[in-house]
């Protein structure tokens, strides 16, 4: 895709179910297929295209597609492709590894139920994981292209304001002045002094319950020290992705409500002083009537007989109607292409038709970058 | 075990894109059609339902829709105030204890506590009772958020309780969990596409809702295709002027989604035991109280 010419990071955003994954996958293979050394970095992909790149029982590790799997689709790269599916709560549990000062201080983060929450389940910890990743890859200059595929569920500000929601989980001085006289006491070890003292956090304990605010205190000890690093990383992160380094495309389908979402995260992205590199706007409905000719029924009936087909069973009512059907979604969709044409100008913009078979394979990917090719 | 239009609550969830929003609207219509004062609950980002009836947004103030329907919009920061104003009674403690940097910080560290509070309205509204011990909603339906987070959403009391034990929050976690745990008064229901990941999908979140026990509600398979020609007829228009080709291309397509919805359909029945209901794709040039009606008329029948 030129737009993404020179990128070294391509991040592919947008609702579920737009077909993210596949648009990232297909990105790492035209760029391996150009000779560059690709990296796709997942998050959940489909079953079968997991498989097919030979990603089944892997963990947070990238590895390389089986050169195998592209003698079958019958394709040779000049480069390499790489794939890695991220899994939160191990990328979580390495990074503390690696950044704590002891294995202890490690073990009393791990154990803590607040941390637990944060590696499994907190908004916006799946995308700082991811971006910890691409960033880390980046880092080690291993790759020429890293893709990344981002999380599925979440929504354009989860994913751009990440990094500062762990950050204040992380470290948060309006609660450490809170839990200051809980912190004092659980320093010195006199675990049973640690009680909410002050109205407000009595008042929170009023719904919580006193031994959350326990864990929460134990929690911010626990992370003492590692602070700093995180925030010299989440700044690095920042500053790449909003560089001319990083690409982003936006990807959506055709649905309305779907068009609506990619606008909001194009807008958001604008806030944040990134540019969008490229629109894909995938499963896109083909237009019946491109060939022209009046599509009703007598017109049909009459197409049938000229070339000597029996007309049973409501033949050309069904003919009909299905290309009635067709012509109303191609209308759709082409109405919505040309909203986001209007909103996003400027911005290349590719069309992906809607496929007859799921995509699974690298084929089926090399098929698709058939259409991320040419505007 | 009463049908699903009995249950006082419904809870709608699947993957994101598959038609929650439109289910819950039918559900709900289907329900009000038979007499039931039914409210639907909406608590993600968007408000959806009351556009599909063209009427404006509800906001966080219930709104009848079509005659004995009704719809509220649930918001965690509103959610939250009412919840704690509840509890604390005082409005200056409320904004002492919640409006301030602390507090902001402790609503994004405690485990899923927009959740809890929206889950709590929504109950509210559940037990509601007018007088003399009749209830103001025969049915509330909750629209709930996509697969992942809507898991999330309905786990919070279970997640919470292991967490915290004691308070006023922990006595209700309890009573939702115990109402969330009663297949006489609940249904889950998955909605579903027939495609690749929502179908994988929706097996896994079945597999979840069971192992959490949740009230097994049907599966709604939604814009399903069914196959509409023969093999021979399909391959009797690959000849003829431009217009049968058009045409012979459009039934081809039409079979290979039908041929996938059908393939879907088959692996779905196969692995998730629910009773399985086929919502057909709808080809409306817009999307309003019409097509809502049209989907409620396909699920009449099996509810």
């Amino acid at each position: 895709m030129r737009p993404l010419e020179g990128r070294k990071v391509i991040c592919c955003v947008g609702s579920g179910g737009v077909g993210k994954t596949t648009t990232a996958a297909a990105l790492a293979l035209a760029a391996a297929m150009e000779g560059k050394r690709a990296l796709v970095l997942t998050i959940d992909p489909a079953r079968r295209l997991a498989n097919s790149l030979g990603l089944k029982e892997l963990g947070n590790e990238e590895t390389r597609i089986d050169p195998r799997h592209f003698a079958e689709a019958k394709l040779s790269p000049r480069g390499e492709m790489w794939a890695m599916m991220l899994n939160l709560k191990s990328a979580w549990d390495e990074l503390v590894r690696r950044d704590a000062r002891s294995p202890q201080q490690a073990d009393a983060i791990l154990a803590n139920k607040i941390y637990q929450s944060l590696s499994t389940a907190m908004a916006g910890s799946l995308e700082y994981i991811a971006m910890e990743k691409v960033n880390e890859l980046y880092s080690s200059g291993r790759f020429d292209v890293i893709v990344l595929d981002t999380p599925p569920t979440s929504n354009a500000l989860d994913f751009l304001h990440a990094p500062d929601r762990v950050l204040d989980v992380l470290d948060n001085n309006a609660m450490r002045l809170v839990l200051g006289p809980m912190l004092k006491a659980g320093r010195v070890g006199f675990r049973l002094l640690a009680v909410p003292s002050g109205l407000v956090l009595r008042t929170l304990a009023r719904f919580t319950g006193s031994d959350f605010l326990r864990d929460l205190a134990q929690f911010m000890m626990a992370f003492e020290g590692m602070y700093e690093g995180f925030k010299d990383r989440a700044s690095k992160v920042k500053a790449l992705l909003s560089s001319s380094r990083t690409g982003f495309v936006l990807v959506t389908s055709p649905n309305p409500l779907i068009t609506q979402e990619a606008l909001f995260f194009h807008r958001a992205l604008q806030a944040d002083g990134i540019r969008t590199a490229a629109v894909v706007v995938n499963r896109v409905q083909r237009d019946p009537r491109r060939h022209g000719g009046p599509d009703n029924v007598a017109a049909l009936k009459e197409a049938l007989q000229l070339a000597q087909i029996k007309d049973q069973n409501g033949f050309s009512e069904r003919l009909c109607e299905t290309l009635t059907e067709q012509a109303v979604l191609a209308d759709l969709d082409r109405r919505e292409i040309e909203k986001l044409r209007a909103t996003l100008q400027g911005v290349p913009l590719f069309t992906v038709p809607r496929l007859r078979k799921d995509v699974h394979d690298l084929a089926g990917l090399w098929q698709i970058d058939g259409y991320l090719g040419g505007e | 075990m009463p049908a699903l239009l009995d249950r006082r609550l419904v809870v709608v969830t699947g993957k994101g894109g598959t038609g929650k929003s439109t289910i819950s609207a039918a559900v709900a219509l289907a329900a009000a059609r038979r007499g039931k004062k039914v409210l639907v609950c909406e608590v993600v980002a968007k408000e959806r339902v009351a556009d599909f009836f063209g009427r404006p947004p509800s906001g966080t103030q219930i709104r009848e829709l079509v005659p004995n329907l009704y719809s509220v919009h649930v918001r965690p920061r509103e959610a939250m105030r009412e919840y704690a104003l509840m509890i604390l009674k005082y409005e200056t403690l409320y904004r002492l204890a919640f409006e301030n940097a602390a507090a902001r910080y402790f609503l994004t560290a405690a485990p899923s506590l927009a959740e809890i509070v929206m889950l709590g309205k929504v109950f509210w509204h559940a037990s509601r009772e007018m007088e003399r011990g009749r209830l103001r909603w025969d049915m509330v339906v909750l629209d709930a958020p996509a697969t992942g987070h809507g898991l999330t959403f309905l786990t919070v009391p279970e997640v919470f309780l292991r967490l915290v034990s004691e308070g006023p929050l922990a006595r209700d976690m309890r009573i939702m969990q115990s109402v969330l745990a009663d297949p006489a008064r609940c249904s889950v229901c998955i909605v579903t596409l027939p495609e690749e990941m929502p179908a994988n999908e929706a097996i896994d979140l079945d597999r979840a809702l069971r192992q959490h026990q949740f009230p097994v509600g049907p599966l709604f398979l939604n814009a399903a295709f069914t196959s509409r020609f023969s093999v021979a007829e399909l391959a009797s228009v690959t000849r003829g002027g431009p217009l049968l080709t058009a045409a012979g291309e459009a039934a081809d397509s039409h079979e290979s989604r039908a041929s996938l919805s059908g393939h879907y359909e088959g692996v779905l029945r196969e692995s998730v035991a629910r009773e399985l209901v086929k919502v057909p794709f709808l080809f409306e040039r817009s999307f309003g109280a019409h097509a809502i009606e049209k989907v409620a008329h396909a699920i009449e029948g099996v509810l």
